[in-house]
């Protein structure tokens, strides 16, 4: 007994040992068999793309799940998805969608119009409460029914004209209809497989497991721990399955960038989520290989409370706005992470940039202080400036804190909130300062200036211009792209003008990625196309 | 023959608690020097407004985070701030809610204690029932739901931690209490006559100093670290105000860039609690009536 344990022991301590000295590590096996293994932030709320809205779980849902179509990686203008083709109307109101006949879902079963038709239907119920289900409001009476005011569907202008004709009617033009079918409320679900596990309106039932979801895009669900990993398989039976150079992808929530960073170092992720600002001027001397930056659909700012003095003013609006310098923060406290603005829709949304701006200019602010009836900020009542907590927004809030203080004598106190609460405060209007930010939905200027709109869900600072709604509305009507854009640019000068905001700056996707990952699309949308990723290995032809 | 006058033997002089224990504490080399560094710290702290030659909020992002250097001699963080001065304005709000909430834990603490363990009984199982459920309680959130009730307020924030640091504090000084009251000593009080405020405060509780000091010691820094918990939940201190918690707390997200922001914080932090703990070490055996006066 003795000399076998011995035996053993020797045998498995050598394994380990040498083991440990030449083991490949987690990345470099991926590269070598195609499995991506990238970190994806925070554990998704849910992988049912009628029930999730943040980008976390886009990114995931992107690899599970195909729209009727998709963008170019580079120029972001749609392609033909699950749809092979589709013709709009001369008014620009209606859409024929021909879906692919070689379209299926990853039982073997054929995608059909039925099946958009039917995951519209359930993102639009009522009962099942889906946050994005205005971005489908488009649709000819899908606002009326999502509100439980019609209750037959068959009124709702998505029809399945046959098995692969899908005709959609919209309330409006909407000439970046095609472009939103990127996002997962427009992605369709297996009507069968929904209904096995619950009704049509059932919330957070078994069907997103691994083993029972049924998905038609490049990928299919094979594995989800809760907290640990999720991994997505290629999909054998996606129409363009040859195309697919992954064999896996594994999405690893971990929330928190130092240990993030550490994986990625130690080799245990082929791509980050993020990077600490803090930790750029490093990467950029010592890993400028791995180190990637490039603009995101995104502007960060503040939001003054219009409801509430002294910003019921526009003049003092504008004075705190004017006197925030962006270039300071964005240079010197982010480390050139982000871009500065001095707009709100960032520049050159699918051909858009605006041409108002709110500028930096502390002798003007401080004149129109005076005008206010606050000379010098006197009189001027103390103010608080709220931010959901995070290091990073303490430290902008901080740093304009000051500057406010110092240009207008402004004595403002910041005031922060766990992310609920904070939330509720937005909605409730209950502040007179917050921090903000948003990240457009579709790639198209509608997406940012619509926010504004009276009495709009998130507008939240209770700014209203009846000539700003009318502009909006009428660009809602307008099919003729110049003309929007016109019409858009007049809203954006009112929006500055007003500054129910103060724009502080543009995001910028920054994370670390390992060189030999390519195909990895870096557009505005931080839209990244999986079946298009490859490892390129040394030696490789 | 006249009589030499005899000298005569002096009687031993009596000598007070509090003389003796400040003997026996000036001999105590580590309690000598912790005291002394605390109170230099203290005292820096105290003259800080009127002596730093850099306010704790006015920033300088154009120089952004620098080590160490001579214009700044503990560097500046991200917002360029100096960090000796902020060390020092910090250092005022820590020993504040260090203090006064202990003070306020020891006051409800040993009273109520002392109190149950004397009186026993049913009085002392109802007393620390109440203790039992108020243990119950999650501690984090009854100091927020108080604070949310109280509003932003620093005193308050003393009070608020004060007033639920004391659970353990009362438990101690019961249990010294009710060794104690079975001693002979004690006996000896009642047989004479003594009054029961009289036999607790004179007898009780000076005998049960040791374990009172022991964790007044703890929970100093305990609190300390509990208002940096507090204060980035939004409830405590706010920017650009700062506590070393909190400049600790913050120095840990950016530690491989900007070492000094942790590291000198830290430092100051360990070396005050160090000296609470060597002080505190020293007067427990100073204090303690039952030590020989040697």
């Amino acid at each position: 007994m003795k000399p076998i344990r011995i035996g053993i022991l020797t045998v498995v301590s050598t394994a380990a040992f040498t083991g440990c000295l030449f083991r490949e590590d987690r990345a470099a096996i991926g590269i070598r068999e195609g499995v991506l293994h990238m970190g994806n932030g925070a554990e998704p709320q849910a992988l049912d793309p009628h029930l999730v809205s943040g980008f976390t779980e886009h990114k995931i849902l992107t690899s599970l799940f195909e729209g009727l179509a998709t963008l170019d990686g580079t120029t972001l203008e749609p392609k033909p998805a699950a749809a092979e083709s589709w013709t709009v109307s001369d008014d620009g109101k209606v859409y024929r969608f021909t879906i692919r006949e070689n379209a299926k879902w990853s039982n073997g079963d054929p995608v059909t119009a039925h099946d958009y038709v039917y995951a519209w239907q359930r993102n639009l119920s009522p009962g099942l409460g889906s946050e994005y289900a205005y971005m489908l409001h488009c649709i000819w009476n899908a606002k009326v029914f999502n509100e439980g005011r019609l209750t037959d569907f068959g009124q709702v202008g998505a029809r399945a004209l046959d098995e692969r004709t899908l005709e959609v009617t919209l309330e409006n033009p909407t000439p970046y209809f095609p472009a939103m079918q990127i996002h997962f409320s427009f992605f369709p679900v297996h009507r069968a497989n929904i209904e096995r596990f619950g009704r049509i309106d059932e919330r957070g039932t078994k069907w997103t497991q691994a083993g029972n979801m049924v998905s038609n895009g490049p990928f299919l669900l094979t594995k989800w721990w809760p907290n640990r990993i999720i991994t997505v398989a290629k999909n054998p039976y996606y129409w363009d399955a040859n195309a697919v150079r992954l064999k896996e992808i594994n999405f690893y929530p971990i929330d928190n960038l130092q240990t993030e960073e550490l994986t990625f170092r130690a080799g245990g992720l082929h791509v980050t989520d993020a990077v600490r600002k803090s930790r750029l001027p490093k990467f950029r001397a010592t890993m400028p290989q791995y180190l990637r930056m490039h603009p995101f659909l995104g502007s960060y700012f503040y939001r003054f409370n219009c409801a509430r003095a002294p910003f019921t003013d526009v003049r003092v609006r504008r004075a705190f706005a004017m006197s925030i310098d962006r270039e300071l923060i964005t240079k010197n406290l982010l480390h050139g992470a982000y871009e500065p603005t001095a707009c709100f829709t960032p520049p050159n949304t699918a051909g858009y940039t605006c041409t108002a701006s709110i500028p930096y200019d502390v002798a003007a602010a401080k004149r129109l202080l005076a005008e206010a009836g606050f000379p010098d900020g006197r009189g001027l009542p103390p103010v608080e400036l709220l931010f959901n907590t995070s290091e990073e927004h303490k430290l902008i809030a901080e740093a304009v804190q000051q500057m406010w203080k110092k240009n207008l004598n402004a004595s403002v106190t910041l005031v922060n909130q766990d992310w609920k609460v904070y939330l509720d405060a937005l909605t409730n209007m209950d502040y007179y300062v917050a921090r903000s930010s948003w990240i457009g939905d579709y790639y198209d200027p509608n997406s940012f200036l619509d926010c504004f709109l009276t009495g709009g869900g998130n507008n939240r600072t209770g700014f209203s211009d009846a000539r700003y709604d009318e502009l909006i509305g009428r660009a809602a009507k307008t099919p003729e792209q110049g003309e929007r854009y016109r019409l858009f640019q007049e809203a954006e000068r009112i929006l500055l003008d007003q500054a129910p905001i103060a724009p502080i700056y543009l995001y910028r996707r920054v994370y670390l990625r390992v060189p030999e990952l390519k195909g990895w699309d870096e557009n505005l949308l931080g839209y990244v196309i999986y079946k298009n990723v490859y490892f390129e290995t040394c030696g490789a032809k | 023959m006249d009589a030499q006058p005899q000298p005569m033997l002096e009687a031993e002089k009596g000598s007070s608690l509090g003389q003796d224990a400040w003997r026996r504490l000036r001999q105590n080399r580590a309690a000598v020097g912790g005291g002394g560094v605390l109170i230099v710290m203290l005292f820096l702290c105290v003259i800080t407004p009127w002596m730093a030659p850099y306010s704790y909020e006015a920033q300088n992002l154009e120089l952004g985070s620098v080590a160490p250097r001579q214009a700044h001699w503990l560097g500046t963080d991200q917002l360029g701030r100096d960090l000796l001065t902020r060390i020092l304005y910090g250092g005022r709000v820590s020993f504040m809610v260090g203090f006064a909430a202990t003070a306020v834990s020891l006051l409800i603490g040993v009273t109520y204690g002392a109190l149950a363990g004397f009186l026993g009984g049913r009085t002392d199982s109802v007393m620390m029932r109440v203790v039992d459920i108020l243990y119950t309680l999650p501690f984090t959130i009854l100091v927020i739901i108080l604070m949310v009730y109280l509003g932003r307020n620093l005193v308050l924030l003393f009070l608020a931690i004060g007033a639920v640091e004391w659970l353990t504090m009362a438990r101690i000084v019961r249990g010294q209490v009710m060794s104690l009251r079975k001693k002979e000593f004690i006996e000896a009080a009642v047989v004479l006559g003594y009054s029961r405020r009289r036999i607790l405060f004179r007898h009780l509780i000076p005998n049960s100093l040791g374990p009172i000091i022991v964790y007044c010691t703890l929970t100093i820094p305990q609190v300390m670290l509990l208002e940096a918990f507090l204060s980035f939940l939004g409830l405590g201190v706010q920017a650009p105000m700062s506590s070393w918690g909190l400049l600790i707390k913050e120095g840990v997200e950016t530690m491989e860039d900007f070492p000094w922001l942790v590291v000198f914080p830290s430092i100051v932090l360990s070396l005050t609690l160090f000296s609470l703990n060597f002080l505190g070490d020293g007067l427990r055996d100073a204090l303690d009536p039952r030590a020989g006066k040697d």
